[in-house]
């Protein structure tokens, strides 16, 4: 429990900060790439980070990546220094799961451009940040507050050109970038479940 | 033969489309009747059927998933109206949970024929498309068509039960039930709490299926309760908001189930922001058990603000006037009325205008304290009553603060603007009591937040979760409440009269009064610990510094005849010395030690009752063994849940009562604030602590809410109901 006094008048009272909040701290974690490596939020400190729930075989998720807008969002926002995880938390039991080479293949036939794919097949961090879909979308600034969460653009469809729609991740990116405020902080992110574990 | 070509046109589209074929769903569309008349409305039903296991989306498809959508291409003459989603099911993963149908569903649509058609064949075209699921999911996409013969009279088609079928599964309007719904928790909380209360009740579970909307979504968790006194089912959802205001109207279908049949009731409901304030009182004090049944609060009707403000405003004044009684007051109770006996023989406006002043004290302080909340609120965070005491840095200002008055009433050192108190003594003593009855006012304020009394917490629970104005008005009825007497007192001398001539009696009389507050500087002293551990000691030091850089101010300063600019530097010296050494560098004043493991297990005395930590989990595994359940929400700070565990909870009466009717007992520890507490707190209306739940063996009984003040009596009478 974080504690935070704030001296008003003479006066102190105590609040505290919740998990998972706009505008609160990101809740941090530590999980496995598909390379084996370890890779843990709060070493990005500093860095934008973009968490991007992720099945290929659900086609909102595969929407983005077929027509190559999900690619030029994260080649563009790459181009500005932003992290990338893409986070897989498909149960091992589901015919969706990638084991890590499938997964390796997968990244290179779509020329995913991510920092890293974190083979959350336990549901950890996706239980963590409550992601209910496929794509569902987080990010975060570089002192490590969550500014944004949920859908990854405003067509909550399979079939829409993402081109043509309004992405709410890269507006997001650009205003912090900009220094401005976070025009659209919540929307109700949309798709296919993710597939936890039962 | 139609059918079957319709079949072979869904195929071919559906592979010629862009998309995947989808394998799982066949889409056809039938209507309820083959030849109809100009002027007409006819049914047409887009039938959906699912191979075994898939499932396709309604209106709102939930957390996941997409609505099916029909587009039709129509002739001239022919228009289509809104689809009639026959009710869904709600569909699993409880953490992803979806509404959709499973098998089959028929999506039906009216189609009004212009009164000016020709007769002849019409042919009706639809593109439909939906995402299916499984384990996987797949977009489908299909266009239906088929034909309608316009002539001079109605013929319905074979097709036209299995309409029929499917639109007795359309819910209907609400006509034979009452519905209201309100909000439960304040606006801090997101997701936020809201309640349902549906009359008459229904056996049996009740959900409610909500519409889509971007700003926010009614979540699909749900649970319902018969209510006994209200007489109706209150379904509790919750709605997590991303964009705007909170909704003030929301729509969706209320689900009955009687034995395997569901029904739904589609309704459309205004959201009132808060109950119809005096429910909570009146469900707390008319019973006779004393005991206030929490969702009988949900009113009959939504309550106008204006009329509930007026009721708890009055609230607030009583409460505040009861808190002049309650324990945290009542070593200001002493200064107050040695002012009374020191001044009552003065002339009367001097004695009104000193009740003036310091009822001014107590709203200034209050209006302070209304600030603070609002600034709190602002910010996002979560405010409470007395929650300034779960701050080490203000116990330390407080302790220090109330020391130096029990030092100034045994006569160390007097409070006056300047130090040539025995010259110009009248005009000096006036000054005094004017900064006094002020300053009375401040500390009457200060020492009141830990408590809370009968009428003020429902009073604050209402407040805390109001807008900035009404924070401020209700703040300054309660200082209104806790003033008056005084106020009241100095208007009229006459009651004064009882009050002995003052004379050398009232100075033995002021050092009596000050050991309780002697006694109060230990009891914060004794906060300060949880909040320093061992550090404390150099707290004490840093009081024996004050209280000897006092005396010397008093009596060489004050009372002295030379060298008192010496005497100042002693003072001065003693004072920062005393502050950068044993404050700064000893106690570490601004940081104290990290709050204690709020997770590990509790200590409890052998003998007395078996407390376990509080969480909502906790609540839960106990009630799903069938324990009923007691939680005591508690605070070191606060005096009267302190009380309230001495008189009626760890008392042998109840302690054996617990064992015979196999109760687990949970204690929520609130003097630092978690937010866990803080949001159950606000649940049920209350700004504070103490907060004493009982939750009954029947899981599906409402939980008993019990008043502040505790009697035995209450406690066994509430466990005796909880065991039933």
């Amino acid at each position: 429990m974080k504690k935070l006094f704030v001296l008003l008048t003479g006066m102190a009272l105590a609040v505290s900060a919740m998990a998972l909040d706009i505008g609160k701290p990101a809740p941090d974690f530590t999980a496995t790439d598909i390379n084996g490596k370890t890779v843990k939020l709060i070493d990005y400190k500093g860095k934008i980070v973009v968490l991007e729930s992720y099945n290929s075989d659900c086609p909102f998720c595969n929407n983005q990546y077929r027509t190559g807008a999900m690619q030029a969002l994260q080649s563009d926002l790459a181009a500005k220094g932003v992290v990338w995880l893409i986070v897989n938390s498909v149960n091992p039991k589901h015919p969706s799961y990638r084991t890590p080479e499938q997964a390796k293949k997968e990244w290179a036939d779509k020329k995913i451009i991510a920092t890293a794919w974190l083979d959350d097949n336990s549901g950890a961090v996706g239980h963590l940040y409550g992601m209910k879909t496929t794509p569902d979308m987080f990010v975060i600034d570089k002192n490590g507050i969550l500014v944004y969460a949920g859908a990854i653009d405003n067509k909550p469809d399979p079939i829409h050109d993402p081109k043509t729609a309004r992405n709410y991740v890269r507006e997001a990116v650009d205003d912090l970038l900009a220094g401005k405020p976070i025009e659209v902080s919540q929307t109700k992110p949309y798709g296919c479940s993710v597939k936890y574990a039962d | 033969m139609r059918a079957f070509s319709n079949l072979l046109i869904v195929i071919f589209l559906g592979l010629a489309g862009n998309f995947a074929h989808a394998a799982h769903t066949q889409a056809q569309l039938i209507l309820s009747a083959d030849i109809a008349r100009p002027g007409d409305t006819i049914w047409a039903g887009v039938d959906l059927k699912m191979e075994s296991g898939w499932h396709t989306y309604w209106k709102n498809p939930g957390a996941a998933g997409m609505a099916t959508k029909i587009q039709w291409q129509l002739p001239p003459g022919v228009t289509a109206g809104e689809i009639q989603w026959p009710l869904p099911e709600k569909l699993p993963p409880a953490e992803v949970t979806t509404y959709g149908y499973n098998d089959e569903v028929v999506l039906l649509v009216p189609l009004r024929l212009a009164n000016d058609l020709k007769p002849g064949p019409l042919d009706l075209k639809a593109d439909v498309s939906w995402l299916e699921c499984k384990k996987a999911c797949i977009p489908g996409k299909a266009t239906v068509e088929t034909t309608l013969n316009i002539g001079d009279q109605t013929k319905a088609s074979a097709d036209a039960a299995t309409i029929e079928f499917w639109q007795n599964k359309v819910p209907k309007s609400a006509t034979n039930l009452t519905v209201y719904a309100r909000w439960y928790d304040s606006t801090n909380a997101n997701p936020r709490s809201l309640l349902i209360q549906i009359k008459p009740p229904k056996s049996g579970a009740v959900d409610f299926f909500p519409d889509a909307s971007d700003d926010f979504e009614i979540q699909p968790k749900t649970k319902s309760t018969f209510d006994e006194y209200s007489n109706s089912t209150i379904v509790n959802k919750f709605v997590k908001k991303f964009s705007g205001d909170w909704p003030g109207e929301i729509s969706g279908v209320i689900v009955t189930e009687t034995g395997n049949l569901r029904t739904g009731f589609e309704v459309k409901l205004l959201v009132s922001e808060r109950p119809p304030a005096g429910e909570t009182i009146s469900s707390q004090t008319s019973r006779e058990s004393g005991t206030g049944i929490l969702p009988a609060r949900a009113g009959e009707t939504p309550a106008l603000l204006s009329q509930s403000l007026w009721r708890m405003l009055l609230y607030a004044f009583i409460g505040g006037l009861i808190l002049n009684i309650m324990p945290c007051v009542l070593p200001v109770i002493a200064l107050k009325i040695l002012g009374f006996v020191g001044e009552a023989r003065s002339e009367p406006r001097r004695v009104r205008k000193l009740g003036l002043v310091y009822a001014l004290g107590v709203l200034v302080s209050f209006l302070a304290l209304a600030a603070i909340v609002i600034g709190i609120k602002a910010a996002g965070h979560k405010a409470g009553w007395g929650m300034q005491f779960g701050s080490p840095v203000f116990v330390v200002c407080l302790t220090t603060l109330v020391t130096l008055v029990a030092l100034n009433l045994f006569g160390v050192f007097e409070v006056s603007l300047g130090g040539r108190a025995l010259n110009a003594a009248g005009e000096l003593a006036s000054k005094h009591g004017v900064a006094g009855a002020f300053f009375n006012g401040v500390l009457a304020t200060a020492l009141a937040t830990p408590c809370t009394a009968p009428f003020l917490s429902v009073a604050l629970g209402f407040a805390f979760a109001q807008s900035a104005p009404v924070i401020v008005l209700m703040f300054l009825a309660v200082g209104t409440g806790l003033a008056t007497p005084y106020v009241l007192l100095s208007w009229n001398p006459a009651w004064l009269k009882f009050l002995p001539k003052p004379g050398a009696w009232m100075e033995k009389f002021k050092i009596v009064m000050g050991f309780p507050m002697l006694a109060t500087a230990v009891w914060l002293f004794n906060l300060a610990y949880g909040d320093y551990g061992k550090r404390v000691l150099w707290l004490g030091v840093f009081l024996v510094l004050v209280a000897l850089a006092a005396w010397i101010f008093g009596e060489f300063v004050q009372r002295g005849r030379v060298r008192r600019g010496l005497a100042s530097v002693i003072v001065l010296i003693l004072l920062i010395g005393g502050y950068v050494y044993a404050l700064e560098s000893r106690l570490d004043w601004r940081a104290p030690i990290a709050v204690e493991d709020t997770t590990g297990p509790l200590i409890n005395s052998p003998d007395g009752i078996d407390w376990q930590r509080w969480s909502p989990e906790a609540v839960a595994k106990a009630r799903s063994e069938g324990h009923p359940v007691l939680v005591d929400f508690t605070a070191d700070w606060c005096l009267t849940c302190q009380v309230n565990k001495k008189t009626s909870i760890e008392i042998s009466p109840v302690r054996s009562k617990l064992k015979e009717i196999n109760a687990i007992t949970l204690l929520g520890d609130y003097t630092h604030f978690p937010d866990a507490i803080t949001a159950e707190l606000n649940r049920y209306d209350r700004a504070g602590v103490p907060l004493v739940l009982v939750y009954p063996k029947n899981a599906d009984a409402p939980t008993i809410v019990l008043p502040e003040i505790l009697t035995p009596g209450i406690v066994l009478n509430a466990l005796d109901r909880a065991a039933r």
